[in-house]
């Protein structure tokens, strides 16, 4: 019965944060100095045209108007067209997702691959050979940016050996090989990143448990070896918390996808995105930074529900503030 | 209480404990003199040594590569000296991290120590809006910002610092919490003291170092975030110097001149490392003061 009144609440608070995300993004992009219809015709436009432009766009109705018609439209599956090639937001979304969705599932699978065997073996004797690593690499992760592992990797790596293409994508349809191979460089630069945050977070939050908790204590007086309370026990509690970290890192990593995106030529939501906000194509824009949004929120709410669901004590309501 | 019994059980001999503080204190000043010198090679530098202009230079000295004479780090496609260029760069990164921040700090300190102080209605609204930025993909959105608000380096400080918000809010926020209910905090509420004093004279003494040593950390990020506006063209634009317009300007190049896009990358790596492992000794020296 608390599950489920923990999981409605949950899912009844996000109807505030939908109108919120959605209303805040659309005063951010409207209320900004700057007019559509002379970015589009250019400067040297006369005040007439503007004037029919503004009129077909809808930009002369009140913002509060417009942002109303704009709700209607999304709960009618529809956000708008490209103010550029005037195709449909959802259809520039639906082709286009695919490739940033696999960069995003590529990247969090290697840095979850490497992140949690070393946070484990840096917990488990602190100050040793893997403790210092995997310091090192992720201060190295946090204080480069994506993009600069990415064009390092193309340099060392892409122009060097022939394996993997420094540009273009190939889709899964084309055979999951020549995939991976144009996905890999570019999910590595987004991973590294990922890889030293993952690590720092998992690392001290299991030196923690192992430092505080009473079940360390217990476990130890029965008598268990090193590596399964390590494995068996702190992880375990560990992971718990670190599913939230996961998802709120999403919105980071979006940020990411775009300049990774960019940078490898890869024909996902991210450079459609850079090429919008440059054009001041403000739709595509905001199509995109609201489903973005919704998802970054979605993550955050299935995380929540994750933890309730895998976490005995948060069930049974004795998990404490 | 916890920290009374830990030092009724200490058990440590004399000479170890030198020893260990000498090599905290290295962990203190190494990424301190790197910062400063950092600091003092951008503003102060281009004053004091002769140093190219940033811009100007001479097509017919384009491409020099790294070591060559007068031009330590080579040059640009156009003749610029890259490291008068990373030294004037570092201004515009150093300006936008520690003001963007700045703003952040203020902005959300504020808020969350009055969310904290007020509780009820006041916390709750504050808390769920500052939730709402916290969904953003930040970066996207400064793109966004930045890039509608034109490219120059005080909108690249609005549109970081707006982000920046939520985090300082939710730990200043965590903090005011903890000593709400301590006695100075009650005996000044029963006093009759108006929460504004309360704040000012009880609440930020104990909450600002904590927020001061989260903002060093995030510097580093804004640090990023800006190079990544400026790599994307929508921060800072040629030919104002900037890390991140320089890095962008090297891409096309990358492999007949990897120096225009990996020196300024090296002088951004090298200031973020330095204030990243600031950071984490100054957190780590609050959160356990018996280092």
């Amino acid at each position: 019965m608390l599950l489920f009144r923990i999981i409605s609440t949950r899912i009844l608070q996000l109807v505030p944060v939908f109108f919120g995300v959605t209303f805040m993004t659309f005063a951010i992009l409207n209320l900004l100095p700057g007019n559509v219809a002379v970015a589009i015709l250019g400067s040297y436009a006369t005040p007439q045209s503007i004037r029919i432009l503004n009129q077909q766009l809808g930009l002369n109705q009140p913002f509060l108007v417009r942002y109303w018609e704009w709700l209607r439209n999304f709960f009618h599956g529809n956000l708008g067209s490209s103010l550029e090639t005037h195709q449909s937001v959802i259809s520039i979304l639906s082709q286009r997702a695919p490739v940033t969705f696999e960069l995003i599932i590529v990247a969090m699978c290697i840095a979850l691959v490497v992140a949690i065997p070393l946070a484990v073996l840096s917990a488990k004797k602190t100050g040793g050979f893997a403790d210092r690593m995997s310091t090192l690499l992720s201060m190295i992760g946090v204080s480069v940016p994506g993009f600069v592992i990415g064009l390092a990797l193309i340099l060392l790596v892409a122009e060097k050996s022939k394996i993997f293409p420094a540009s273009g994508f190939s889709p899964l349809s084309g055979g999951l090989f020549s995939n991976l191979r144009t996905i890999f460089l570019p999910a590595f630069s987004l991973g590294f990143v990922l890889l030293a945050t993952y690590t720092r977070v998992l690392r001290s939050d299991m030196r923690e448990q192992l430092a505080t908790e009473d079940y360390v204590l217990t476990a130890r007086a029965k008598g268990i070896g090193p590596w399964s309370l390590i494995v068996r026990h702190v992880l375990r509690n560990s992971l718990f918390g670190f599913i939230t970290v996961v998802a709120l890192n999403l919105g980071t990593l979006f940020g990411g996808t775009v300049i990774i995106e960019s940078v490898f030529d890869l024909p996902g939501i991210g450079s459609v995105l850079v090429t919008a906000i440059t054009d001041r194509d403000s739709p595509t824009v905001q199509g995109i930074v609201v489903v973005l949004a919704l998802a970054v929120v979605l993550a955050n709410l299935v995380a929540d529900l994750l933890y309730v669901v895998l976490d005995p004590r948060v069930r049974y309501g004795n998990a404490g503030e | 209480m916890v920290t009374l019994a830990s030092e009724l059980v200490s058990t440590e001999e004399p000479p170890r404990r030198l020893s260990r503080r000498w090599r905290y204190s290295l962990r203190l000043w190494i990424p301190l003199t790197g910062l400063v010198l950092m600091l003092a090679a951008c503003f102060l530098a281009p004053l004091v040594l002769h140093i190219d202009p940033p811009n100007g230079g001479l097509l017919t000295q384009a491409w020099l590569p790294p070591f060559s004479a007068g031009h330590l780090l080579g040059t640009d496609g156009l003749g610029n000296d890259v490291l008068s260029r990373c030294l004037y760069g570092g201004r515009v990164s150093f300006e936008v991290g520690f003001s963007s921040i700045g703003l952040g700090l203020i902005v959300g300190g504020t808020l969350g120590m009055v969310a904290g102080i007020k509780r009820g209605i006041v916390d709750v609204v504050i808390m769920r809006v500052l939730d709402i930025i916290l969904a953003f993909p930040s970066l996207v959105l400064a793109m966004a910002v930045a890039s509608y608000l034109g490219p120059n380096e005080r909108d690249v400080i609005f549109a970081i610092a707006f982000f920046t918000i939520p985090a300082f809010a939710r730990l200043a926020r965590a903090n005011t919490l903890r000593i709400r209910n301590q006695l100075f905090v009650v005996a000044a509420r029963l006093s009759g003291q108006k929460d504004r004093r309360i704040i000012s004279g009880h609440v930020v003494p104990h909450v600002l170092p904590r927020l001061l040593t989260f903002g060093l950390l995030t510097v580093g990020i804004a640090m990023i975030i800006e190079a990544a506006l400026d790599f994307l063209g929508v921060g800072v634009r040629p030919p104002q110097p900037s890390w991140g317009a320089m890095m962008a300007a090297g891409q096309p190049n990358l492999s007949n001149a990897p120096w225009i896009l990996f020196a300024p990358a090296c002088f951004l790596f090298l200031t973020v490392v330095c204030i990243n492992l600031l950071g984490d000794e100054l957190r780590a020296r609050w959160e356990d003061p018996e280092r």
